[in-house]
C-alpha cells in the first residue's frame, strides 16, 4: 500500500454562480521516500491539491489515506494532533512567528509532542544543523534573509519527523542562488532522511530534483513523467509548456 | 508556548500598557467602591452593632440636639438584661456628611477601658484618667490628621492633648477620639453639665435586644425628656440613611467599573486576535489543536486582565491602608478599610473578566478557515 493515497477525490469552490472543480475524480499514489513534484498551469489545483492532504481542507467527495489514516474522516482536532506526528508544511512565504526566534520556531511542533527536554532540545538542534543554520538560531525571522527564513520553515515542517513533508512552491520567492540552496537542502532531507515529499513548483528545474515529475490540468493529471522511461520525454514536454 | 503568548504581549507593550493601565483605574475604583460597601456592612453588623443599645433623645438625630440628663444610666441599670450603661457626650465638627468628620466621644475612662475592644499602640491608660484634657485617638483620625502621642489638636471650641492611640477591633471606632466625660461636659459652647447625648447600653448574654430597648423606652417615660433606644447598628444606620442611600447606589458604580475592564480586555484582544489571525492558521496547520489556539487567546486575555486588576487592586489597599479615609455624618462614622476579603474579590474579578473577555477572540482563533487565512497575503 502507497504511503499517500487518493481515491476519486473532488473538490470545487464556488463564486458567485460559477462553480470552480480544480479537482476532478483524482487517484494518485505516492511510495514512502518518494520525492513527487507537481507542476501545472496557475489556478489548476496544486494548492488545493496539498491542502487536502495535509488535511487543512476537505474534499468534497473521496478519500485521502496517509500511512493508513483515513485524514478525511478525522475531525478537526484529530487532524490537528494527526498533522502534528505526521505532517510537515512548507509554505511559499515561510509563515514564521515573527515574535518568536529561529529556535523558537523550530522548537513550536515538538512542543505538541511527548518528549522530554532534552529530546525536544537536540531535535531542534539538529533540524536547525540540517539547514545549516545552527549559527542563527538567536535570530528572530526580521533579522534572516529570506533564504535563511525558508531554511528555518524547512527545519520547522522536518522537526517532528513527519512520515510526509508538503511543500507549496517552496523556492517560488527565491533567487536563482538560494533556490538552488534550498532545492540541494530538500533533496539530502529526501535522501538522508527518508522523508517523503510533495512539492508543487512552476519551475521545471526545480521540479526535475524529484524522482517522479507530475502535471496536475484541468482536474486531472495530464502526464506522470519520470515513472517510466519512454514515457518520460512526454512528460517533460508537459512540463516545458506548463511549467 | 507561554513564550509565544508573552511576547505577543511584549510585541505590543503600548497597546498592553494602555489596557493595563486601563484595567488597574478601573479596578482601583472596583475596589474603593467595594471598600465602602464593606465599611457599611461591617457598621450594622457584627457583635458590637447587635448586642449594644444607643439610647438617644426621641426625634432627635444630630448629637448636638440630643441632651439626655446623665443620671438616666441609674434607671437604665435597673431593667432587666442590661450588664452595664455607660453615659457619653459626643462633639462633631459638622453635622452634615463629610469626609473629613471628626468625632469626639467623652465617657468615663475606666469604662471605656473595660468595655471598649482597644488597643493602645501608643501611649497608656494611666496618663488618659489622670489629665483633664487628655485624648486617645482612633488610628483612622491619627493618620487623616498626622497626629502622634504628646500633639496638642485643636478643633473648634475644643482642644485636647493626644496622649494615646489606639486601635480597635470595631473599625468604625477608629474614626472616634475619646475623652472623659466631663472635659466634653464643660467644654465652652457645649454647656451639658449633668447631660449627655446618650447612653450606651451593653446586655447580659441572654437579654433580646429589642425587648430591652423598649423596656428601657417605656421606664424612661415618665422621665424629663423622652428616649428611643435602638440597637447600635440600627442606630448608626439610620443616622447615616441618606449616605447609606448613596452608598448603595455607588454599587452600580462597581459594576460599570467591571464592565469597563470587559470591554476594555476584549477589545484589545480582538484587536490583538484579529491582526494576527494568520498566525492562528499557521499554528493549526502545524498542528495546534483549536482548543490549544484557544486557550492561547484566553491566556493572552487574563494575563492582560490580571496583571491590571492586581495592580489596580493593591493600588487600592495601599490608599485605603495609608489613607485612613472615612465618611461620617451626625456623629456616626464608615471608614473605608482594606481587606483580605477586598483583595480576594479584586483578583477573582479580575481572572473571571480576563477569561469572559477572551471568549469571543478565542473562538475566532479556534475556528480559523485554516486556508482562507493562508491564502491572505
Ligand atoms: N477558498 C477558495 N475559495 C474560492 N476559490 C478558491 C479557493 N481556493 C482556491 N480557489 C480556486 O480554486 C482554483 C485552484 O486554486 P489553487 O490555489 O489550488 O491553484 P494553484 O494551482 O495552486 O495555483 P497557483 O499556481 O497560482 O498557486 C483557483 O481557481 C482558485 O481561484
Ligand atoms: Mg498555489
Amino acid at each position: 500500500m502507497a504511503l499517500v493515497e487518493l481515491r476519486g477525490v473532488c473538490k470545487s469552490f464556488r463564486k458567485g454562480d460559477e462553480t470552480i472543480t480544480p479537482l476532478d475524480h483524482i487517484d494518485l499514489d505516492i511510495d514512502a521516500g518518494e520525492f513527487v513534484s507537481l507542476m501545472g498551469p496557475s489556478g489548476t489545483g496544486k494548492s488545493t491539491l496539498l491542502n487536502l492532504v495535509s488535511g487543512i481542507d476537505r474534499p468534497d467527495a473521496g478519500t485521502i489515506t496517509v500511512a493508513g489514516t483515513e485524514v478525511t474522516k478525522l475531525s478537526r482536532s484529530k487532524l490537528a494532533d494527526w498533522r502534528a506526528a505526521n505532517l510537515g508544511y512548507i509554505f511559499q512565504t515561510h509563515n514564521l512567528i515573527p515574535v518568536l526566534t529561529a529556535y523558537e520556531n523550530v522548537e513550536l511542533p515538538t512542543l505538541l509532542l511527548k518528549l522530554t527536554s532534552t529530546e525536544r532540545r537536540q531535535r531542534v538542534e539538529l533540524a536547525l544543523e540540517a539547514v545549516g543554520l545552527s549559527d542563527r538560531a538567536d535570530h528572530y525571522p526580521r533579522q534572516l534573509s529570506g533564504g535563511q527564513e525558508q531554511r528555518v520553515g524547512i527545519a520547522r515542517a522536518i522537526v517532528a519527523h513527519p512520515q510526509v513533508v508538503v511543500a507549496d512552491e517552496p523556492t517560488g520567492s527565491l533567487d536563482t542562488e538560494t533556490s538552488e540552496q534550498v532545492q540541494t537542502l530538500l533533496q539530502r532531507l529526501n535522501k538522508e532522511l527518508d522523508i517523503t515529499m510533495l512539492m508543487v513548483t512552476h519551475d521545471s528545474d526545480v521540479a526535475a530534483i524529484a524522482s517522479r515529475q507530475l502535471v496536475l490540468d484541468r482536474g486531472k493529471f495530464l502526464e506522470q513523467s519520470g515513472t517510466t522511461p519512454t514515457r518520460k520525454a512526454e512528460g517533460d514536454e508537459m512540463i516545458k509548456q506548463f511549467g | 508556548m507561554t513564550t509565544y503568548v508573552l511576547k505577543t504581549l511584549w510585541r505590543h507593550r503600548t497597546r498592553t500598557l494602555l489596557t493595563v493601565t486601563g484595567a488597574a483605574v478601573a479596578m482601583f475604583v472596583f475596589c474603593f467602591v467595594g471598600s465602602v460597601q464593606e465599611g457599611l456592612h461591617r457598621l450594622t453588623t457584627g457583635a458590637d452593632a447587635d448586642r449594644s443599645l444607643i439610647v438617644f433623645q426621641e426625634s432627635r438625630f444630630c448629637p448636638t440636639s440630643s441632651r439626655l440628663p446623665e443620671d438616666y444610666s441609674r434607671k437604665i441599670k435597673e431593667v432587666a438584661g442590661v450588664r452595664e450603661v455607660m453615659p457619653i457626650q459626643v462633639w462633631t465638627n459638622n453635622c452634615r456628611a463629610s469626609l473629613d468628620i471628626v468625632v469626639f466621644q467623652g465617657a468615663d475612662p475606666e469604662q471605656i477601658r473595660r468595655t471598649r475592644p482597644l488597643t493602645l499602640t501608643e501611649g497608656d491608660w494611666q496618663t488618659f484618667s489622670s489629665q483633664r484634657d487628655a485624648a486617645i485617638v482612633g488610628r483612622n483620625v491619627a493618620q487623616r490628621r498626622g497626629l502622634k502621642k504628646g500633639d496638642q489638636f485643636s478643633i473648634g471650641e475644643i482642644s485636647v492633648n493626644v496622649t494615646g492611640i489606639f486601635e480597635s477591633s470595631v473599625p468604625s471606632e477608629e474614626n472616634l477620639i475619646y475623652t472623659s466625660l466631663a472635659f466634653l461636659q464643660y467644654t465652652r459652647g457645649l454647656d451639658a453639665a449633668g447631660l449627655v447625648t446618650q447612653h450606651e447600653v451593653r446586655l447580659t448574654d441572654d437579654a433580646d435586644p429589642d425587648r430591652v430597648a423598649s423596656e428601657i423606652d417605656a421606664v424612661l417615660r415618665s422621665g424629663p425628656v423622652a428616649t428611643r433606644t435602638r440597637r447600635k447598628g440600627a442606630f448608626q444606620a439610620s443616622t447615616l440613611s441618606d449616605l447609606v442611600d448613596l452608598i448603595g447606589f455607588a454599587h452600580w458604580l462597581g459594576y460599570a467599573c467591571v464592565g469597563l475592564v470587559l470591554s476594555l480586555v476584549a477589545t484589545t484582544t480582538v484587536m490583538s486576535v484579529q491582526d494576527r489571525i494568520k498566525e492562528y492558521a499557521v499554528l493549526q496547520t502545524i498542528g495546534v489543536r483549536p482548543l490549544r489556539a484557544m486557550r492561547l487567546v484566553l491566556a493572552e486575555s487574563t494575563i492582560l486582565c490580571v496583571a491590571g486588576g492586581i495592580s489596580g487592586t493593591l493600588l487600592a489597599l495601599a490608599a485605603l491602608e495609608i489613607g485612613g479615609f472615612a465618611i461620617g455624618a451626625e456623629g456616626a462614622t464608615i471608614s473605608f478599610q482594606p481587606s483580605l476579603a477586598l483583595a480576594v474579590t479584586g483578583t477573582l474579578v479580575s481572572v473571571f473578566v480576563g477569561l469572559a473577555a477572551g471568549i469571543a477572540p478565542a473562538v475566532q482563533a479556534a475556528s480559523v478557515p485554516i486556508v482562507n487565512a493562508l491564502r491572505q497575503a
